[in-house]
């Protein structure tokens, strides 16, 4: 760390308390929670691209002992209404069971439900459907041909989403430029796929006309979309958020699983249980992330000095649209990444097509993004002859420059680039690593370094809503916080969401702790349920270390406000002349201590403060930092309103004749401002590294020709192991945010945002001898030697 | 991922078992299960009848003949990794088996499942072709001895009774003093089904001529390849870098290689050549390396 700390709690090495529970096996998920009575489903799924549906006869599952119903999409969307649409496309119809035509291979036809979830499935088998073979579009680029079959016929095309923004002097950027090029990159279609599959519990209780559920989940505004959905009152719905999540990076969506188990759950009057299983998760679970394809033009000078860029962006949404559309807006807030480039064109097109649906993964299309932008810069470096750094170092924003307003509207923060860079040179020894790559390559092996430097905007507001859907006028984002200090002493903080691994409860009592001043580990953290809870958003965009953390900060402080005017009281002068300290307040050499505190407050009304309520308790709903305007006619919009940093440093090795990329050395530099918990950071970091390692060679779910999915368990989407992640050397940094209540930025998804350029990169400059570059990701072993091979032949070939 | 229905028996005998199977011609053996589980749990292996063959006394056992090492059909491949003389008599099954899969699945996967369920791509297979050894099949017609060269005939496909059990493997040993062994292979991740892989064993006389010798490539044929052709020229000769590699590339040259998505026919095929080049030159290096005799 650079800063020295001025904390007591926060950024110091302390034990995240989820983990105790998680080490020894006591996490409670969805698969741990059981309700008499509970009946289970499994789906019966289309085998086919496109088709209609003919008919479903269920006759046989339904004679099967054990077997309580079968149903099928028309049921269900007579008594529910379709799933919620992100962007303003109502005739792109989303229900959770396919209602007369099926759009994907794996879509849900019918649901059966049973005593046992290995009944549902003997009884699913037994279910006839007859289906109608209908024409289908897998690829993006033909989905966006106008002459191509529209996905939903009633949206007339397969276009939801194709609009060009124009921030600043385009044109005259590139006229004034010495020289351009033009490159293509393509970002596979991958996700985050975590060990525990999506599941959720609902049951139904007659007397209090309420639908309590129990889910792996991970979405904002759910408890509002099933109860949109299922047409009841949102205080008819009790989602219970002391439920564990085994992972999510953004995929733990599940409405339309949600949805579904809570009408069956009513129609049966028994507790249902939906848990996918790994082939559900992969082909249906409607959680894959961002395909996409990126065109860019890039004005620059010979010197290196980015001037403007046009880029393309192309994305295939899959059958649905949902929220996922959405991932081509958020990165517009950093659409020139940590560089001073002055102008940009921004060409965002979503197409629907016959594959699963895509949906939030970690970085939000931040990632592909980044991906796509640090290709172009290594392509600048190239280009005009010099070091990739520095071509790097001169399109940096300077630290003197933030606040720093880019092209598309957002105001960046605060940051160091060029420190955190000659940092994590300095840690790696750039020249030695340049030298092992050289010594490296004469023994004939193929080497070479990447590099990336990247942003995560964070602390995730809504404004890429209203920016991509004129009817959505949403300006705040909000977290909440609760705390109660109840009649014996102690703390409570209640926090309103789930967590998929985050230690949100290790921030709140961290933060909790920080303000007043008390040992974090004698906080209580809860959850109650939706109906008990403040209005939130649940931790996505990056954004409860600065949301959860600040709404449970500044609880916190008008708690003190509140102990303090008590204490004031007592000894007889103004609140502003008392000092809080450590859970005591002081008036020259007087003291009221805490539980003279607890006590008036809970048992002496007589010696409260006029005006003032008994017992000790607040509430603080944060509205986000940035983000409280509309956007402009012309695009422009504040986005998040953080911005961390990382830098990363990789040494890639390649066998020529086998192709299998070894990742000898990573280093990663990183700013996230203020660290609260420096375990926590490590994880998200150390993670996030091994995800876009796996994003870069490895993950991709592969649709054939026929549009049948290649990639439906983990014999063929292959997650990096143990084996293929390195040892990784994090450098920390810290440019604290001025926005933020401890200078804290996101760390959710660092690593994750930067290691495809980086490793993608540092293959690109292994091969580069060759004349071979790959502008695609996954990298494959396979293609990555047959393209080293043919390369060697052609120089054979040409070889006098 | 819920199996369908089955019936499971847990024989005591290799006699009980082979009477289970007979009964019934859609009962399958399950061992380790470590292949056939999730094949059931996906629902894309249907047996009527699972016949558990893990705890017959009779099937878990490693011998050491005096020319082979034999392993009973139900013995744990983590055993097998631990036994005490395989590194000496059969270092090339002691170098391909921490290969097979993780050390999770070989705690559970047995000798004989691995190659009854013959993956072209799996271990323990390539090393029983390469050493030219054999299995024995029980069942309640006959019991027979198969060889190796005869056993194998394509991706999940062997010469074994679909009512028969597999009840020993025969490893052959040799007796040289300078001899080497090596073993690599190439995979999208350790512990997958390899790519490519290849094995080499060397033995040379005290002039350094190369006496014996074989040679096997795994993942890249329909089953495991024993380069007899390559084997047979390398013998007398003094084992010279191009022309071991020639004769490798020869004889690969003329093998159908496996079409999948994983990796193209013309990567199988020339990687073939690199890793069995490798492994021969590194047997060859470590059998110059002993004393002779």
């Amino acid at each position: 760390m650079n800063a020295p700390s001025k904390f007591r709690y926060i950024s110091t090495d302390r034990r995240v308390r989820e983990d105790r529970r998680f080490v020894v096996g006591k996490g409670r998920y969805i698969a741990d929670l059981a309700a008499e009575g509970m009946l289970h489903v499994a789906l019966v799924a289309s085998q086919h691209a496109a088709a209609n549906i003919k008919s479903i006869d269920a006759s046989k599952a339904l004679a099967m002992p054990g077997v309580h119903a079968v149903i099928d999409g028309a049921e269900l969307a007579a008594a529910s209404e379709p799933l919620m649409n992100g962007l303003d496309t109502p005739n792109v119809r989303r229900h959770p069971l396919a209602v007369g035509a099926t759009r994907y291979m794996g879509e849900w036809v019918a649901a059966v439900v049973a005593d046992t979830r290995a009944l549902a499935e003997d009884a699913a088998e037994l279910v006839e459907v007859e289906y109608e073979a209908l024409p289908f579009v897998i690829d993006a680029e033909e989905a966006y041909t106008p002459a191509s079959t529209p996905v939903h016929p009633a949206h007339g095309s397969n276009v939801l989403l194709d609009r060009v923004f124009n921030w600043g002097d385009i044109d005259e950027h590139f006229a004034a430029s010495e020289r351009q090029l033009s490159l293509r990159v393509t970002w596979g279609r991958n996700s985050t796929v975590p060990i525990e599959t999506f599941g959720v519990l609902a049951q139904w209780d007659p007397w209090g006309q309420v639908l309590d559920v129990r889910a792996s989940i991970q979405m904002p505004k759910y408890a509002d979309q099933i109860a949109r959905a299922l047409r009841l009152p949102m205080n008819g719905v009790r989602v219970h958020y002391d439920v564990d999540v085994g992972g999510s990076y953004g995929v733990k969506r599940g409405i339309k699983h949600s949805v579904l188990v809570g009408y069956l759950a009513r129609k049966l009057g028994r507790p249902v249980r939906l848990i996918e299983d790994r082939l559900e998760n992969m082909r249906s679970g409607d959680a894959h992330g961002p395909e996409r394809i990126f065109d860019i033009d890039v004005a620059f000078n010979s010197d290196g000095v980015i001037n403007s860029m046009k880029m393309r962006a192309l994305d295939n949404a899959g059958a649905y649209a949902g929220r996922a559309p959405f991932q081509l807006g958020k990165p517009i807030g950093a659409i020139v990444g940590p560089y001073r480039i002055k102008s940009v064109r921004y060409h965002a097109v979503s197409v629907t097509t016959n594959k699963a649906v895509e949906e939030a993964v970690r970085g939000f299309g931040q990632s592909p993004t980044n991906y796509a932008i640090e290709t172009m810069v290594d392509r600048v470096a190239e280009a005009v002859g010099l070091d990739k750094v520095e071509v790097r170092r001169r399109n940096l924003i300077r630290k003197e420059e933030f606040p720093y307003l880019i092209p598309s509207g957002t105001r960046y923060d605060s940051g160091d680039y060029h420190a955190v860079i000659d940092k994590t040179l300095a840690h790696v020894g750039w020249r030695e690593l340049v030298a092992e790559r050289d010594a490296l390559r004469a023994r004939g092996l193929l080497a070479g370094i990447g590099i990336a430097a990247c942003l995560e905007p964070s602390g995730g507001n809504s404004s890429f809503e209203p920016l991509l859907n004129p009817k959505n006028t949403t300006t705040t984002w909000m977290e909440s916080c609760r705390l109660n200090v109840d009649a014996l002493g102690t703390v409570n903080v209640a926090i309103h969401t789930t967590s998929s691994g985050q230690g949100h409860e290790t921030l709140v009592a961290t933060a909790v702790g920080e303000a007043l001043e008390i040992d974090p580990d004698k906080i209580r953290v809860t959850r109650p349920d939706s109906l008990s809870s403040l209005p939130g958003n649940s931790p996505v965009g990056s954004r409860m270390a600065i949301m959860l953390g600040g709404a449970a900060f500044h609880a916190a402080q008008k708690l003190k406000a509140k102990i303090v005017a008590i204490a004031a009281r007592r000894l007889g002068c103004a609140p502003e002349a008392a000092v809080y300290r450590e859970g005591a307040v002081f008036h020259g050499d007087r003291e009221v201590s805490w539980d003279d505190i607890v006590t008036i407050a809970h048992r002496h009304f007589h010696e409260l403060p006029e005006g003032a309520e008994p017992g000790l308790e607040s509430t603080y709903i944060m509205q986000t930092p940035t983000g409280l305007e509309l956007p402009t006619a012309d695009g422009r919009v504040q986005m998040y309103p953080c911005h961390s940093f990382e830098f990363h440093v990789v040494l890639v090795v390649i066998d020529p004749d086998l192709g299998k990329p070894e990742l000898r050395r990573y280093v990663i530099g990183h700013d996230c401002g203020t660290v609260i918990n420096p375990h926590i950071v490590k994880g998200m970091t150390l993670g996030g590294i091994a995800h876009g390692i796996g994003a870069t060679l490895l993950e991709e779910f592969v649709y054939d020709a026929e549009g049948q999915m290649m990639s439906q368990s983990f014999m063929d989407y292959l997650m990096p192991s143990a084996h293929e992640v390195p040892r990784v050397e994090i450098v920390h940094h810290c440019t604290p945010s001025p926005l933020t209540v401890f200078g804290q930025k996101g760390s959710g998804e660092s690593g994750y945002l930067g290691a495809p350029a980086a490793v993608s990169g540092a293959i690109n400059d292994a091969t580069r001898p060759l004349g071979v570059r790959f502008n695609k990701l996954p990298i494959r072993v396979g293609a990555l030697a047959d393209a080293v091979a043919d390369a060697r032949e052609q120089r054979k070939d040409s070889a006098p | 991922m819920k199996a369908a229905p089955f019936e499971y028996s847990r024989p005591s005998s290799v006699a009980e078992a082979c009477e289970l199977l007979t009964r019934d011609e859609d009962a399958r053996i399950i061992a380790g299960g470590q292949t056939l589980v999730p094949m059931m749990a996906m629902r894309l292996a249907r047996p009527t009848r699972l016949v558990d063959i893990a705890r017959i006394p009779e099937l878990a056992f490693i011998r050491d003949d005096s020319d082979a090492i034999v392993v009973g059909g139900a013995t744990r491949q983590a055993a097998l990794e631990r036994h005490a003389s395989l590194a000496a008599r059969l270092p090339l099954l002691a170098r391909a088996l921490p290969w097979v899969g993780h050390a999770a699945t070989r705690n559970r996967g047995t000798v004989g499942g691995s190659i009854a369920n013959a993956d072209p791509a799996a271990e323990i297979p390539l090393v029983l072709v390469t050493l030219d050894g054999s299995i024995r099949a029980r069942s309640t017609r006959d019991d027979k001895v198969i060889a190796a060269d005869d056993l194998f005939e394509g991706p999940m496909a062997t010469a074994l009774a679909l009512d028969a059990c597999l009840t020993e493997v025969r490893f052959p040993t040799w007796s040289h003093a300078r001899m080497g062994s090596a073993f690599q292979e190439i995979s999208a991740r350790h512990g997958d089904f390899a790519y490519v892989s290849a094995a080499a064993q060397v033995a040379l006389d005290g002039d350094g001529k190369c006496v014996a010798c074989a040679i096997g490539v795994g993942g890249a044929t329909a089953a495991p390849t024993r380069l007899k052709a390559a084997s047979a020229a390398l013998l007398g000769g003094r084992l010279d870098d191009a022309a071991t590699r020639e004769a490798i590339a020869a004889e690969i040259a003329a093998l159908d290689i496996m079409i999948d998505p994983h990796a193209s026919p013309a990567y199988r095929r020339r990687v073939a050549v690199t890793l069995a080049h490798r492994v021969v030159i590194a047997a060859h290096d470590e059998a110059l390396s002993r004393t002779p005799a």
